[in-house]
């Protein structure tokens, strides 16, 4: 059984805020989905954890230094910068 | 009979031929998306300045005389998760709004380097969350044999733009049957490649261990040109292998001997007209000399919750980097910088995101991550193994696409549940990584077209497509045809 407190958790570690509104509907679905993800609880497997698909291993290039992307190009979608760095509000902990 | 023709390579000649310019082709193609998107709502970005430029720089070799590539002066699209340097790619989110990336994904550089014509970026569900098409920010892309249906999902855009002849192929990606749906939907051809066959670099992603990109064309020769041309290694995906074996000359290799497995599990819940069509085709690949054979794989039974489980935990860690700091959109009031990411994510994500991104933090979460997550790891190497053991009794597999033909606009989006379980066909081959092809088998009373699928081996995308090809040739251009809308040459 999915509470609202369960669902006002999970969003609080997604860092999604949920509004009062959609509180209601947002339980029912997430109840309906656990639900449905319940189901993998009847199944037998062997215990053996999966490590990966087609036995691939990751392939790595030699690390050689190489051009980077230009900061003045990354910032250019950000919403506010400054000289070399993003900006985002003073935060004192 | 009439065969079904590749489109690419009667382009090709007919530039090659001087019969019509690249430049002309091109804007046949771009006044026909003019005259038929805002029915299909399949693209949300038009680039006729770069389409014109490269078809431009075409005319100009053929001019001098030079040979072309396969897939030189083609016009196609991209879906718009596909990253394009200085062209918006959105993932049809408003949280990526106004988003030009720096750099362009690995495919987009290998088309663009043999003068590929991008026409445009293509319409998908948010993120590539979806079965319909309709979780766009942008609104869902309609189906091209009839408007009140689906084009399906995710990449509901291409499948539209194809299938409509607005473009003459396209690619997307696919997670768990968002290549392979929307092309049965379209009734034309979806090729999901083997995990590590085709670069994921520049891909944005939704869940990295399943995501994979690939063709969407009207035959089964294009989808073997296209897939050829960008499978490769690639030094910036570290899962990347490339393709073993080249696709396009495997297509005439007679089938007699071929041993077709299809598992009883894949016929369960499937409707009426589409079970029959399927079987149909079996008995074609009979008559063209293959053994068909049944078996049962029961592991099948979870693959659905065990793919939403693994595809949403995957996805709510990659999603974690929308944040309104560095790129897309950014919430105007807000207090604290917790609080701007809270109200940015919750303002730009649409509600289908938000969920998948609930569900997989909370499978990932304290107390739920072995129940959930890690059984669902475990489950998905018992499929992994089932299809292995299934790989020892037949060569390839034939299933339906999907249960159902393409649904009418607005039944997708009510109820989450149902949706998914649409996906009950596409979903195994993603979380054991291999290749598949979907065709068209036939048309229901409708006049709405019923997809078949063809699953391989790992990297056996030549066996897949040979059998399609076989398939294609045998039953004529009707199973394939298109609407007649959009561009004919």
């Amino acid at each position: 059984m999915v509470t609202h407190d369960d669902i006002l958790q999970i969003a609080r570690l997604a860092k999604l805020s949920v509004p009062e509104e959609e509180l209601d509907a947002l339980t029912k679905d997430m109840g309906e989905i656990i639900e449905f993800a319940n189901t993998i609880n009847n199944a037998a497997d062997d215990g053996e954890a999966f490590d990966n698909i087609n036995n691939l291993s990751n392939v790595l290039r030699p690390d050689e230094v190489a051009p980077s992307l230009e900061p003045q190009e990354i910032l250019k979608n950000a919403k506010d910068s400054e000289n070399d760095h993003f900006l985002v509000k003073k935060r004192v902990l | 009979m009439n065969k079904n023709e590749g489109k690419i390579s009667r382009i090709s000649r007919s530039l090659m031929n001087k019969e019509y310019s690249c430049t002309e082709i091109t804007n046949k193609y771009l006044s026909e998306i003019e005259k038929l998107n805002p029915q299909l709502n399949a693209y949300v970005n038009v680039t006729a300045e770069e389409a014109l430029n490269t078809a431009k720089k075409v005319d100009e070799k053929i001019a001098k005389g030079e040979k072309l590539l396969p897939l030189e002066g083609i016009p196609m699209t991209l879906k718009d998760n596909i990253s394009t340097k200085g062209i918006e790619t959105t993932c049809c989110s408003k949280i990526l709004e106004g988003y030009k990336p720096i750099y362009n994904a690995t495919v987009w550089d290998a088309l663009s380097r043999c003068n590929a014509v991008l026409l445009g970026k293509t319409n998908m569900d948010e993120f590539a969350m979806g079965s319909s098409c309709e979780t766009s920010c942008f609104g869902g892309a309609k189906n091209p044999h009839n408007t009140n249906h689906v084009a399906g999902g995710s990449s509901g855009g291409v499948a539209s733009a194809v299938g409509g002849n607005i473009a003459a192929y396209g690619l997307g990606s696919d997670t768990g049957g968002s290549i392979r749906q929307p092309a049965s939907f379209c009734g034309i051809v979806g090729l999901k490649p083997t995990y590590g066959a085709v670069s994921r670099y520049g891909l944005i992603a939704y869940a990295s261990s399943l995501d994979q990109i690939g063709p969407i064309t009207t035959s089964v020769e294009d989808a073997a040109i296209v897939f050829d041309a960008i499978s490769d290694y690639d030094s910036m995906d570290s899962t990347s292998q490339g393709r073993r074996q080249n696709a396009t000359d495997s297509l005439k290799n007679p089938i007699k001997g071929m041993k077709i497995g299809i598992a009883r599990e894949y016929l369960d819940g499937i409707r009426d007209d589409v079970k029959s069509a399927v079987l149909d085709a079996a008995k074609v690949y009979e008559q063209l000399g293959a053994e068909i054979v049944y078996f049962d794989l029961p592991a099948l039974k979870f693959a659905l919750p065990v793919y939403y489980i693994i595809a949403c935990a995957e996805a709510s860690s990659n999603l974690g980097r929308y944040d309104g700091i560095r790129y897309g959109y950014k919430t105007p009031k807000y207090n604290d910088v917790n609080d701007m990411i809270c109200k940015t994510r919750s303002e730009g994500f649409g509600r289908e995101v938000q969920r998948r991104i609930l569900l997989g933090t909370y499978v990932l979460s304290a107390g739920y991550y072995d129940a959930y997550y890690k059984k669902a790891q475990n489950l998905r190497g018992a499929i992994v193994k089932a299809f292995k053991n299934a790989f020892e009794q037949c060569d390839l597999m034939l299933a339906p696409t999907v249960p159902m033909t393409a649904f009418e606009c607005g039944k997708a989006v009510s109820d989450p549940i149902e949706t998914y379980l649409t996906d009950i066909c596409t979903v195994p081959v993603n979380i054991a990584g291999l290749p598949a092809v979907s065709l068209p088998c036939g048309f229901n009373s409708k006049g709405m077209p019923i997809g078949m699928q063809l699953i391989g081996n790992s990297f056996c995308e030549h066996m897949v497509l040979n059998a399609a090809y076989q398939y294609e040739q045998s039953v004529g251009a009707d199973i394939f045809k298109t609407p007649d809308v959009g561009v004919s040459l």
